[in-house]
């Protein structure tokens, strides 16, 4: 089993964690839900991968976390996006758009 | 109001608690959705588990990313509060300018002194010494007990056996070499120059190694006669005379008329064994038998050693006293010298300067504790009007650590400020000190304030801030914070505080008492240094110091020389008289011996006794102002006319006591010796050394080449200076001169220890006394101001003024008391380590005591009658109506 994501998936994990929680704060549980949910099930984030990652940013400082309860009434740490993830999030998804507009220049000329 | 109030950081348990909390919700809730999906619960579990990937990595990963989290946040936190400190700190010393001022001004003196001292004592006493594995190198002195002599030299045919036989040493060598008198004169290539020189024996350079920068030292072969003009210079010297030319190593140089080869160039920390720089080691075979005298009564020779591993000190002397002792009874010649003295190098070297130094370290360490004492309570003071500020902020929820720290922060802001103004004293002090008492310091050329000294300012500055904070912090902190919010009045100080503040009244007095003690006792000793009757004139006498040229080589051309040197002299105008000795007082202790070696048969006593024995000439003692009986030399007493003696009272009294010996005929060996005349007593080695019997001969029947002129002149004597050099240039152009100085500047350089010490104490004394006396001050007012209803009803209900003057002069007069009792007991003890570096007072002296303590409590008086006054001004009516 691989104990570090790679750098290139490692990079794609924060700016998907970041965009799901750019619509609400959430809990570890819901961001992978809505990862697998949103891609159709096409991009299966290992959890554990997902949680490093939010220990990860939320040292960064480009999320927070504070306890909440669920819906179903239990006690949960909830991540939110903080200004400067926000920042990180729009630096992130340019750079991708550009990266895989490039990739695809080449694989795909028009 | 700052803000201060902050989230409580998490735990470590707390931090790894909720990383579980949070993975086993995540378990849970997958496990749940995959039973609602039809799962049994034991497959459910084992799924999500499976799914998730690695839970313990992951479990480890994140405790410590949030661990770091904390500790960052935790960091800043500090950061921003030490800045709010900080700008509070400046804010609230800003608010306070007088107590801001006073606190900054005594701790600039007290850091200041202590990083000036502690300069000298590095570049002194810690500075390593410039030879290889100098733990193992001992100084050796040959002693005679029965004479007196302790550190006595050796004798060329005992160092020699001594040598020979020493199993103990690695390796042994000599030296012969007095400040200012062994010397060599450097010819052609520029002005003639004299220069300082060490004569070296065999095993000199073996035994302390020193490592030339250029060429090499003096090797074994080149002390035999023929190989012997072979000279190591000085780097001084390299610089001054060569320009520090390479090529110099194996080039030949003129020295005493003599061409020597150059082997080597020292490099410039070594000197030895002059203290501050040397111009040339040659081998001392170099001066003939006729020279020196190579027989076992001549004793010249200083002796160092290498021990080998493990051997100390005290074996070694052993084994060197059972060589002499051995050798003492072998040549009945040589009596009475049969025992060794043995000291480390560094012992040798530094044994002088550390007891004073080790005083000086002592008294500034007071004065920077009589500094700290002092503000601690001028903080506790400030703290009692600052409690409601302190309990305002505690209420904002600023904890009892967090207040201490806020006021501890002041306490080294504060420290730290007045560490750097004392820095820049020190070093201001520390260049005066270099440039004039460096001639007091052996190995001073390292006096400087430099990193190590700036590190130690910041250190003891930090301790500074902390001794005088703690304290008032954690008081001010302390249970007496929620009373007076709860109180919520102006703040007053309990009784504990005011008990608190006594108690460091107490210690200041009692710490101005030890250091104006020892103050006292060092002027003192001074003075009485100063007061010693030297035996003769020093007012308007001209020095001149210099020594008959080599060329001068018989005894009759030196004499020639001698009385021709004297009248170019003489005919100088504004000369009123001139004369030369060997040694003029202050200027090494001539030639000694003892009367029975001498040869004196018709002593009653005193067989033993050390002699002087000094070569001067016609007119001496006129020319000094010493009164004479019967009369002095004449130029008629020469070498064709009867041999004659002058001594001096303390000779007299030592030999033929009760007996008046003028005309007297000695017999000497076999010769006859007449006793001329009688003169006073002249302090030939110091002014705190005891006169030494005195035997007087007439350079003209008894010719040395060393020449100590002295010159009564009309008015300055420095005015002549020029003048004579000129006539001595005039008459003989190589004539190489040592110094020109003057007898009152002699007499002034031999007490320029005891002065600077006397002067520094004195300083510290004057400090103590003044920050003493402010304590007193302080408090007292301080407590005038807290008891002004107390006071104005006892005015009002008729108390007499005397009765409010007794109520405030008796607090001060109270602590003054139990300080002055304490203290006298502390220097009483602390002052017996001075008693060494005391000179005619014992470090106990009553009288001194007394009169500091007499000043001492004047001091108090002064400082308890302002508020005393003060207090009598208390109008009753205002008094009850106020607060």
């Amino acid at each position: 089993m691989a104990r570090e994501s790679l750098g290139l998936l490692q990079g794609t994990v924060d700016v998907l964690i970041l965009k799901t929680l750019s619509w609400k704060p959430l809990h570890g549980y819901a961001v992978a839900d809505l990862i697998r949910q949103r891609s159709g099930g096409d991009l299966a984030v290992e959890d554990a991968a997902l949680y490093q990652a939010l220990h990860r940013l939320e040292r960064k400082g480009l999320v927070e976390s504070e306890w909440g309860t669920t819906d179903g009434n239990r006690r949960a740490r909830f991540y939110s996006i903080t200004a400067d993830g926000r920042k990180q999030l729009r630096t992130n998804v340019a750079e991708l758009r550009r990266y895989v507009s490039a990739l695809f220049r080449v694989l795909e000329p028009a | 109001m700052p803000r201060s109030f902050r989230f409580p950081f998490r735990s470590r348990s707390r931090i790894e608690s909720e990383v579980d909390e949070e993975l086993a919700f995540h378990l849970a809730a997958m496990a749940e959705r995959l039973r609602s999906e039809g799962w049994s619960a034991s497959e459910a579990d084992a799924m999500a588990r499976r799914q998730f990937g690695d839970v313990e990595y992951t479990r480890q990963y994140c405790r410590s990313e949030d661990t770091r989290r904390e500790q960052e946040k935790h960091r800043m936190a500090i950061a921003e509060e030490t800045t709010q400190d900080l700008r509070y700190a400046f804010r609230s010393l800003r608010s306070a300018p007088g107590f801001t001022l006073i606190a900054l001004a005594t701790l600039a003196l007290g850091i200041g002194a202590n990083a000036a001292i502690f300069s000298v004592v590095r570049a002194v006493l810690l500075q390593p010494l410039p030879f290889a594995t100098p733990d193992r190198i001992v100084r050796v002195w040959d002693q005679n007990p029965s004479a007196g002599i302790e550190e006595g030299v050796f004798s060329e045919p005992d160092f020699n056996d001594v040598r020979a036989s020493s199993k103990l040493a690695e390796s042994i060598g000599g030296y012969f070499f007095a400040d200012g008198q062994t010397g060599l004169d450097l010819t052609g290539n520029g002005t003639p120059e004299r220069l300082s020189a060490a004569l070296v024996t065999p095993g000199f350079f073996e035994t302390l190694r020193p490592r030339p920068i250029l060429g090499r030292v003096i090797a074994a072969d080149e002390h035999e006669v023929g190989h012997n003009r072979v000279v190591v210079i000085g780097y001084g010297l390299w610089q001054r005379r060569f320009a520090g030319n390479p090529r110099i190593v194996g080039s030949t140089i003129t020295l005493n008329g003599d061409p020597f080869t150059v082997v080597g160039v020292m490099s410039p920390d070594f000197a030895y064994p002059a203290a501050q720089s040397l111009d040339a080691w040659i081998p001392v075979s170099y001066f003939g038998p006729d020279a020196i005298g190579r027989v076992r009564g001549a004793h010249f020779i200083s002796m160092v050693a290498r021990l080998g591993p493990g051997i100390t000190p005290e074996r070694f002397r052993t084994e060197i006293s059972g060589i002499l002792t051995r050798l003492s009874k072998s040549y009945p010649d040589n009596p009475g010298w049969n025992s060794a003295g043995v000291k480390s190098i560094r012992e040798s070297i530094v044994g002088d300067v550390q007891r004073p130094l080790y005083v000086l370290v002592a008294a500034v360490g007071m004065v920077l504790l009589i500094t700290c004492v002092n503000i601690a309570s001028l903080l506790l003071a400030r703290a009692s009007t600052r409690q409601r500020e302190l309990a305002v902020r505690a209420a904002l929820g600023a904890g009892r650590g967090r207040i201490i720290r806020q006021l501890l922060t002041e306490s080294f802001a504060l420290a730290l400020a007045g560490g750097a103004l004392g820095a820049l004293l020190a070093y201001v002090a520390v260049r005066a000190l270099a440039a004039h008492g460096g001639a007091e310091l052996p190995s001073a050329g390292g006096l400087h304030v430099d990193g190590v000294v700036l590190a130690f300012t910041v250190l003891i500055s930090l301790i500074a801030g902390l001794l005088f904070g703690a304290m008032p912090a954690f008081r001010a902190a302390g249970p007496a914070l929620e009373r007076s919010l709860r109180a919520g009045t102006r703040g007053s100080v309990g009784a504990q505080g005011q008990r608190m503040r006594s108690a460091l009244v107490v210690a200041e007095v009692a710490l101005a008492v030890v250091l104006a003690a020892g103050a006292g006792l060092a002027a003192k000793s001074f003075a009485r240094l100063l007061a010693v009757n030297p035996g003769f004139d020093t007012s308007n006498r001209l020095v001149v110091e210099l020594h008959i040229p080599d060329r001068y080589s018989t005894e009759q051309m030196m004499r020639v020389y001698y009385q021709r040197m004297l009248a170019t002299i003489a005919r100088v105008p504004g000369v009123v008289s001139v004369a030369s000795s060997k040694n003029l007082p202050m200027q090494g202790a001539g030639e000694s011996t003892t009367a029975d070696r001498l040869g004196l048969q018709d002593v009653p006593t005193g067989q033993g006794a050390p002699v002087q024995i000094q070569f001067v000439s016609p007119g001496y003692f006129k020319t000094m102002g010493v009164p004479v009986q019967g009369r002095e030399f004449e130029w008629t007493d020469r070498d064709s006319t009867p041999e004659v003696f002058v001594i001096n009272q303390a000779a007299a009294r030592r030999f033929w006591p009760g007996e008046n010996v003028v005309g007297k005929v000695l017999h000497i060996g076999k010769e006859q010796v007449q006793i001329v005349g009688i003169v006073g007593d002249m302090r030939q080695r110091g002014l705190g050394e005891p006169v030494d019997p005195t035997l007087y001969l007439t350079a003209m029947q008894n010719m040395r080449v060393g020449m100590d002129i002295v010159v009564r002149t009309q008015g300055d004597p420095l005015n002549l200076s020029r003048a004579v050099r000129n006539a001595i240039w005039s008459m003989e152009p190589n004539q190489t001169i040592v110094k020109v100085t003057t007898m009152d500047l002699l007499l002034g350089g031999a007490v320029a220890r005891q002065r600077l010490l006397a002067w520094l104490l004195g300083v510290f004394g004057f400090i103590g006394l003044v920050l003493g006396a402010l304590g007193i001050y302080g408090l007292l007012a301080f407590s005038v101001s807290q008891r002004r209803q107390e006071i104005g009803v006892r005015t009002a209900l008729g108390a007499p003024r005397s009765a409010v003057l007794r109520l405030v002069i008796g607090q001060g007069m109270m602590l003054t008391i139990v300080g002055v009792v304490i203290g006298s007991i502390a220097a009483r003890l602390l002052t017996r380590q001075m008693q060494t570096v005391l000179f005619g007072i014992t470090s106990g002296d009553v009288i001194t005591f007394v009169e500091v303590i007499a000043v001492l409590v004047g001091a108090a008086l002064l400082a308890s009658w302002v508020p005393a006054r003060r207090a009598l001004a208390i109008d009753p009516a205002t008094a009850l109506r106020y607060d």
